[in-house]
């Protein structure tokens, strides 16, 4: 994972309504949002959004609906365009580019999956996989070997010459991924990809694509309204709300450290034992020096839950905590009971968002 | 005395209206009556509406309703040189492909043509039992001898629904791209269908002469193009947006959207199109009997004509055979294709 930002968006605003440009201006002279439905009939779509999406990371923008998040990732790839704003794909503003800059940035650059999946349904699956790479004039026996090796990666082997309608949903949105890695594209985004699928079936897809992401290392931005699957997928996290940023950032860091009562509404309703792990909890070594009275040793990427597991729920067990083998830090069952309690969860009120 | 005379008095037209040539319009039968007869009590029950006749009871020089029917014909005459010279040379090849198709489906000996068309169902339809439907049907009319007769209609049909759809469906999609070009083509679109049918052989009749084959080739297209263009439109707005949003974020251009992804995914409307267009033809083949069109139409005006009533049932069926197998023989073409994109 490098540090370099492939995809930069700076103060991006989108309005909806006849005419933005004035109502832009309302914004910018700081109206909020339901002041600028009534009294001007536009709709406010997103403000001043800043986000810096990295290399070989997943990217998640969480939000409820209506917050803004299928707008935003649709700037991306300028399926809609920004009332204001720019969006920098490789150092490139992509705001700048004309017709075929545009169409050879969607071909080459960015591929999407969908929440429909979108399939063609008069194509079969391998055809359909190859779509991407067939729309740039690849012949078609050369796009079809390509999009049954990516079939096969997404587990549908032999399924290639059956017709969409006749798989299930969870088959039909592995055709959409597949599709999207036949394009060989560095940057994925995908629109609430999982979300119209059964809970069982969204479990397995997000382990599909965790495991495609440990080999291929794309930059993945990813859709959703769900902070389960956000926090299992994400290695950064934007919470979106009414269409600005409450806050980003790494998202064990924003579950411990929610900077908005909206924020900790929502995650004070998280299983903190699943998602936390012991990187974030543990307390670093004191002048490196290693302690011998430890009951064992762990890793710095394990869940809290299979700590409690494996301290069988004594709280006064100590462990030492390593990184390829070496001790980084010690982790007190005790302050591991303590991180599981939120931090405003007796609070009454905190409801109201 | 008129009803409507003092309103010109007031108006102050009446030297207007006495200078125009009162007398020298042909006068009605209404007028005739009205000046053998005795003025009779008038009340105001009988208060005429201020047609173009009574205003003209009233004042000789204004229009009668008979002017703007001979205005209309005039002006049709007038135009209808310039038209012919325009629309003659234009619409010639439709001659020559009625008459080549004619003559094609004619000279082609029965055994010949009774395979190649069930060939054809088969192919449109993949289905056995309509194959055995439609040559069991067409054996039947070649018994009563009505095959020559059917072959002509099946020609013309042919001819007609093929360049209904050849123009109708890029008449549809251009109006499934742009709002303003629907808004205008709709008019007319409603206006051909509502047309009575024997009104578009009027026109036709002054333009060209009754022996070309061209005449009732219009007559058919204008009346069955409609459905076609219709549902071309309506497929191409009805495919899913989702769809076409991932056609555009994989950069596909206009082109590619249209063949690879519309035009597919809007066909079974567009058959659905078909089907009605062809059927249209075939009602509009029959009444082009009356100028000309050959075929079993004849054969009903003959029973209308000659009161034989033998004569215009069985072909009245005939084409009712006809009618079943065209429509069957679509349909089942229609039912491929929608089995082939379920969504």
């Amino acid at each position: 994972m490098s540090d370099k930002v492939q995809v930069s968006i700076r103060n991006l605003y989108k309005i909806f309504g006849t005419n933005p440009q004035e109502a832009l201006r309302y914004v910018l002279g700081g109206m909020s949002k339901a002041d600028l439905l009534k009294q001007h009939g536009h709709v406010l779509g997103l403000k001043d959004i800043n986000v810096d999406i990295k290399e070989g990371e997943i990217t998640v923008i969480m939000g409820l609906s209506g917050s803004g998040k299928s707008t935003l990732i649709r700037h991306l790839n300028r399926l809609i365009e920004p009332t204001s704003g720019e969006v920098f794909v490789d150092g490139d503003n992509v705001l700048d580019y004309g017709e075929d800059k545009l169409r050879e940035l969607r071909r080459q650059v960015m591929s999407m999956v969908f929440q429909k999946f979108a399939l063609l349904p008069h194509r079969t699956v391998a055809e359909n996989a190859g779509t991407t790479l067939g729309v740039r004039g690849v012949a078609k026996m050369d796009y079809l070997k390509e999009a049954d090796k990516w079939l096969d990666r997404v587990g549908l082997r032999g399924f290639g010459n059956h017709y969409p309608h006749q798989l299930s949903g969870g088959m039909q949105q592995r055709v959409g991924i597949a599709r999207a890695l036949t394009s060989n594209s560095p940057i994925m985004l995908m629109d609430e990809a999982f979300s119209a699928l059964d809970p069982l079936i969204r479990t397995d897809m997000q382990d599909l694509l965790l495991e495609l992401q440990k080999e291929l290392h794309k930059t993945i931005v990813f859709i959703t309204h769900d902070l389960d699957e956000a926090l299992k997928l994400a290695d950064h996290l934007v919470i979106l709300k009414d269409g600005f940023v409450v806050q980003q950032g790494e998202p064990q860091h924003i579950l411990l450290h929610p900077n908005d009562p909206y924020i900790e509404d929502f995650v004070s309703d998280i299983n903190r034992a699943r998602v936390l792990r012991v990187r974030s909890i543990m307390a670093p070594l004191t002048k490196g020096l290693v302690p011998t009275d430890t009951h064992g040793e762990i890793n710095i990427d394990d869940t809290l839950e299979s700590m409690i597991a494996k301290s069988g729920g004594d709280t006064s067990y100590t462990y030492l905590v390593t990184r390829d083998g070496n001790p980084v830090g010690t982790l007190d069952m005790s302050s591991l009971v303590l991180a599981l309690v939120p931090r405003v969860a007796s609070e009454e009120g905190a409801r109201q968002y | 005395m008129a009803t409507y005379d003092p309103l010109f008095n007031i108006l102050g037209l009446r030297n207007w209206c006495d200078s125009g040539s009162a007398g020298s319009t042909p006068a009605s039968m209404a007028d005739l009556l009205v000046s053998t007869g005795v003025d009779k009590e008038t009340s105001i029950l009988d208060l005429p509406f201020p047609s173009l006749d009574a205003l003209n009871e009233a004042c000789g020089a204004f229009w009668q309703s008979r002017d703007v029917t001979t205005g209309v014909e005039g002006g049709f005459l007038a135009m209808k040189d310039a038209l012919r010279v325009v629309l003659d040379p234009l619409t010639q090849p439709l001659s020559w492909i009625l008459e080549g198709a004619l003559y094609l489906f004619q000279s082609t000996p029965w055994f010949i043509m009774v395979p190649l068309l069930a060939l054809v169902v088969y192919f449109a339809s993949k289905s056995i039992k309509l194959v055995g439907f439609v040559v069991v049907c067409l054996i039947g009319l070649a018994f009563v001898d009505l095959y020559d007769h059917a072959m002509q209609t099946l020609a013309i049909i042919f001819v007609c629904a093929f360049l209904c759809v050849l123009f109708g469906v890029p008449i549809g999609i251009a109006m499934s791209r742009s709002n303003r070009l629907q808004r205008i083509t709709i008019p007319i679109l409603d206006m051909l269908q509502t047309l009575p049918p024997f009104v578009y052989l009027i026109p036709l009749i002054f333009l060209f002469s009754v022996t070309e084959p061209k005449l009732y080739g219009i007559a058919i297209i204008l009346y069955a193009i409609v459905p076609v263009i219709r549902l071309t439109d309506l497929g191409i707005r009805l495919v899913d947006k989702d769809v076409i949003e991932a056609a555009d974020s994989f950069g596909m251009t206009d082109q590619q959207k249209l063949f690879g992804v519309q035009i597919p995914l809007a066909l079974p409307n567009i058959m659905a199109g078909v089907n009605q267009t062809i059927m249209m033809s075939l009602a509009m083949v029959v009444i082009a009997s009356l100028v000309s069109a050959p075929g079993l139409g004849v054969l009903v005006l003959r029973g209308i004509r000659n009161l034989e009533l033998g004569v215009g049932l069985v072909s009245g069926l005939a084409i009712v055979l006809l009618a079943i197998i065209l429509d069957r023989v679509t349909k089942a073409a229609l039912a491929r294709v929608n089995a082939a994109q379920k969504q």
